[in-house]
């Protein structure tokens, strides 16, 4: 049982989940509490062990549906994918479906039980399975349908291991390239599978907790459904092992892809979240006109008397308490043309996250045009923002730089905007292509500011290269800061964030 | 009657909570299996009433457990949800107590002498007895079985979630002149937050996630029929239908299915044989809570009075049925010129036509 969980749980995380170890105890320990043979119960009980953010539970749905099936030529017969959750038809992993299996057809839907009986009466055809699945004509006399009830009734464990070690006898002879009986089992096709992934998958049997939480109705449903599925088993075991494979092969690929994602990486999401929870912390005190216990400020008579009535009433320790400051208003100039755009992927997503919670900061993208995204940004959810800005929907993402006429166009429509509250963040290389860089702006804007912070991805001593008006823009700027990770992003963050 | 150990399976969960007019969703009975089984907390997200407190009440009442609940609030600290020193009493003791101390204290002739006396006999002030339980320590100490609910965590400042990690996953609690208090019986723990803000990251990991969202058709019926068992089947489907219609309407506060029991009883009340326009003008505030909503709701009335016609005999609303036309040809206009709008507002033309 451990296996395929800990594999699930590998999978959840190589998608950008976020799980401990700790967790993944608990799903082990949660999925022993439930009853296996529901599917919806061993869903829920993964789900609410192992996700704890709403935004990953459309991966995880996904991932279990493909994971925890070997048959979707079944869920494919009447029930489309929304509904899914209620009364999948799906088989789970090959090495736990003996165990985990689906759900028995007398849960919640009472159609179902006229369903599934013939569904399965397909694939169960005692005569066919006795003598077209046999092996060998004597000697071993393999009966698949004989198998499978084995593996449910056998209480004991040598049987399960039994049954197992004449599964893999069947998979190492599938692995043989004799045409002879064995084809039996083969698909006609003879795609190759691959077989070493089969028989280790199959080892995990012998681990299952053998006949323990299963009663005699349980037990007839499980076999039922097993008889169906053993019959197909290789065809199941391909198919499901090419779905395995392609859910393990896009995580890679998704990197190697040249066009714009929004996905972060686990880490850059996690670091970003601490980030957030920090300036949001910091900003929210800021937010009250609350007084707050403080090292220096006024002495709070009441709450300095509480708290020195161990000193016999004697006022010992004040407790002094001060106003905090006013929070600053933001408002960013974000460059989103190519030359910077992971550094403004990062900030954009920190925008974002202040902007859901605080009202005061604007945001404006440029590569030539100049665009308030503000509205897309505080409406959107993230990664549809971030598509919508990259992905050349509000503005020509593929023109040349322009700074200059990005910046006549803020200081023409949207200067008034800029008070001696604001704090003007400016993300962008500096490389207007030549055209007129309107110096003039930014020493508007300056002096209307409380601070004027450019962020660059690039160091100072590549400035000179090419043509660049940082080094002009530079001189008005109270501080230049180069960032090209999380980590000096973090520290602007402190800088632009401290209270007035 | 005794307290409940626990529950048999996840089919008891349901039947149990049925039993005290709490209809439960598949998964959420799973959770609260689980969590009374691993003796996990349960985080429980979802928007305003949609029954997370009445969970937590409702797993105490069905399991004749004490429910103990810490509403939380900004600015909430320790002394107000784990424990505070009972500083009048000590005080008290100490006057009261003077003449023995004086005894104790006599034949000292130096101060250290003294001071090294009285620290002999610190523990007396510094006991249990002195201590101020509240919610959290409450929970933990009690000697019968608890249900703590710990209620819009979402309000309180993170220092308190923090403080709540140790007793959430040890079930302790460590005050430095005590040293650890472990609980007498492990309380069962619903958190609830109406996600305001998220919770941290090391609180969920302690936690099984259960987000509920607003119910099916089928279920909110349920709910109605248990709730408000004394009115007409068929007014409880045209409630329903209605509650549903106005939740899919972009509102500030969409009705929950608490406001659809106000709203359901409300009509009980004023004695009401079915729901037709007066009778939706003059109770609306029950269900929608802003001004701009019950504009918008107003305003889309007569599409929502056609849903309920549909099940009505079609002669005697004839006049509805017009005001659906207009009505329903109303937003869609404001749709567009409220795109129409928004483009020029995001400058997408202007800036192209410099």
């Amino acid at each position: 049982m451990d296996a395929p969980i800990l594999r699930f749980v590998g999978l959840l995380r190589q998608r950008g989940v976020r799980i401990s170890p700790a967790e993944t105890l608990d799903a082990l320990r949660g999925l022993d509490a439930v009853s296996l043979a529901r599917r919806e119960s061993v869903k829920t009980a993964l789900r609410a062990t192992l996700i704890k953010e709403g935004r990953d539970e459309p991966v995880f749905d996904e991932l279990f549906e493909a994971f925890f099936s070997v048959d979707d030529r079944r869920r494919a017969g009447g029930h489309d994918h929304d509904h899914d959750h209620d009364h999948d038809e799906d088989e789970p992993a090959p090495p736990t479906q003996v165990k985990v299996s689906e759900e028995p057809p007398d849960f919640d839907d009472p159609s179902h039980s006229h369903e599934l009986p013939a569904d399965v009466a397909k694939y169960f055809d005692d005569d066919q399975l006795a003598t077209a699945k046999r092996l060998h004509k004597d000697g071993t006399r393999i009966d698949l349908a004989g198998l499978s009830q084995e593996l449910i009734l056998g209480e004991r464990k040598e049987d399960i291991e039994e049954a197992v070690a004449q599964l893999r006898h069947i998979l190492h002879l599938r692995r043989l390239t004799n045409p002879g009986a064995p084809g039996k089992l083969a698909l006609d096709g003879g795609e190759v599978v691959d077989a070493d992934l089969t028989v280790g998958s199959v080892d995990h049997l012998p681990s299952l907790p053998p006949g323990s939480m299963l009663d005699e109705a349980q037990v007839e449903a499980l076999r039922r459904q097993v008889d169906g599925v053993i019959a197909n088993l290789p065809e199941l075991l391909r198919r499901y092992l090419e779905k395995l494979m392609a859910l393990e092969r896009p995580a890679h690929s998704k990197e190697a892809s040249p066009a714009y994602k929004a996905a972060f990486s686990e880490e850059e999401r996690r670091r970003m979240d601490a980030l957030l929870r920090r300036l949001g912390r910091e900003l929210k005190g800021a937010l009250s006109a609350r007084r707050m216990t403080a090292a220096r400020g006024r002495i709070h008579a009441s709450r300095t008397i509480r708290a020195n009535m161990r000193y016999g009433g004697l006022p010992f320790r004040p407790v002094l308490v001060a106003k905090r400051q006013d929070r600053p208003r933001l408002i960013l100039l974000v460059d989103v043309s190519l030359s910077v755009r992971n550094t403004a992927r990062f900030t954009i997503h920190l925008v974002h996250s202040l902007q859901s919670l605080f009202s005061q900061v604007r945001t404006f993208a440029f590569v030539s045009d100049l665009v308030d995204v503000t509205p897309y940004l505080e409406r959107c959810e993230l990664d549809e923002a971030l598509g919508m800005i990259f992905g050349g929907e509000v503005l020509d993402i593929d023109a040349n730089s322009n700074y200059g006429h990005a910046l006549a166009t803020f200081h023409r429509e949207h200067l008034s905007a800029v008070n001696r509250r604001t704090t003007v963040l400016v993300l962008g290389d500096g490389r207007g292509n030549g055209n007129p860089p309107h110096v003039w702006v930014l020493d508007d804007i300056r002096r209307r500011a409380r601070q004027l912070v450019w962020l660059t991805p690039e160091p100072e001593r590549y400035w000179h290269l090419g043509r660049s008006d940082l080094p002009a823009y530079a001189e008005l700027c109270d501080r230049v800061e180069l960032v090209r990770d999380l980590d000096q992003l973090e520290a602007v963050a402190g800088i632009v964030l401290r209270p007035l | 009657m005794e307290p409940l150990e626990r529950f048999e399976s996840v089919e008891d969960v349901v039947d149990r909570f049925r039993a005290f007019e709490y209809v439960m969703t598949e998964q959420a009975a799973t959770v609260v299996y689980l969590a009374t089984r691993l003796q996990k907390p349960v985080l429980v997200e979802g928007p305003a009433g949609v029954g997370k407190t009445e969970l937590a009440k409702t797993l105490a009442s069905c399991s004749d457990r004490r429910l103990v609940r810490l509403q939380c609030y900004e600015g909430q600290d320790d002394t107000k949800a784990l424990y505070e020193w009972d500083y009048g009493k000590q005080l008290l003791y100490t006057q009261l107590l003077r003449e023995r101390i004086d005894t104790l204290l006599s034949g000292t002739t130096e101060l250290a002498q003294a001071a090294e006396r009285l620290r002999g006999q610190e523990d007396v002030f510094f006991s249990e007895h002195f201590l101020v339980e509240r919610p959290l320590l409450e929970a933990i100490r009690s000697p019968e079985p608890t249900v703590l609910l710990i209620d819009e965590i979402d309000r309180a400042d993170e220092q308190l979630e923090a403080l709540m990690l140790e007793v959430l996953a040890e079930f302790q609690v460590t005050i430095p002149e005590l040293g650890t208090l472990s609980a007498r019986t492990q309380p069962w723990v619903i958190i609830t937050s109406n996600t305001t803000r998220d919770v941290s990251e090391a609180l969920k990991r302690r936690c099984l996630h259960l987000s509920l969202g607003y119910p099916s058709a089928e279920r909110e019926l349920d709910i109605l029929r248990i709730k408000v068992p004394d009115v007409g089947e068929q007014l409880l489907r045209k409630v329903v239908e209605v509650v549903r219609a106005v939740r899919q309407l972009d509102l500030r506060k969409a009705p929950s299915i608490s406001e659809a029991l106000d709203w359901a009883r409300a009509l009980t009340l004023l004695n009401v044989p079915s729901l037709d326009r007066e009778v939706i003008e003059e109770t609306i505030s029950l269900i929608i809570k802003y001004d701009k909503d019950v504009e918008r709701v107003q305003h889309e009335l007569p599409r929502l009075l056609g849903i309920i016609d549909t099940a009505a005999p079609p002669t005697a609303h004839a006049h509805e049925q017009g005001d659906h036309h207009h009505g329903h040809t109303h937003p869609t206009s404001e749709e567009e010129a409220y795109h129409r709008h928004a483009q020029g507002y995001f400058g997408a033309i202007r800036s192209d036509s410099k």
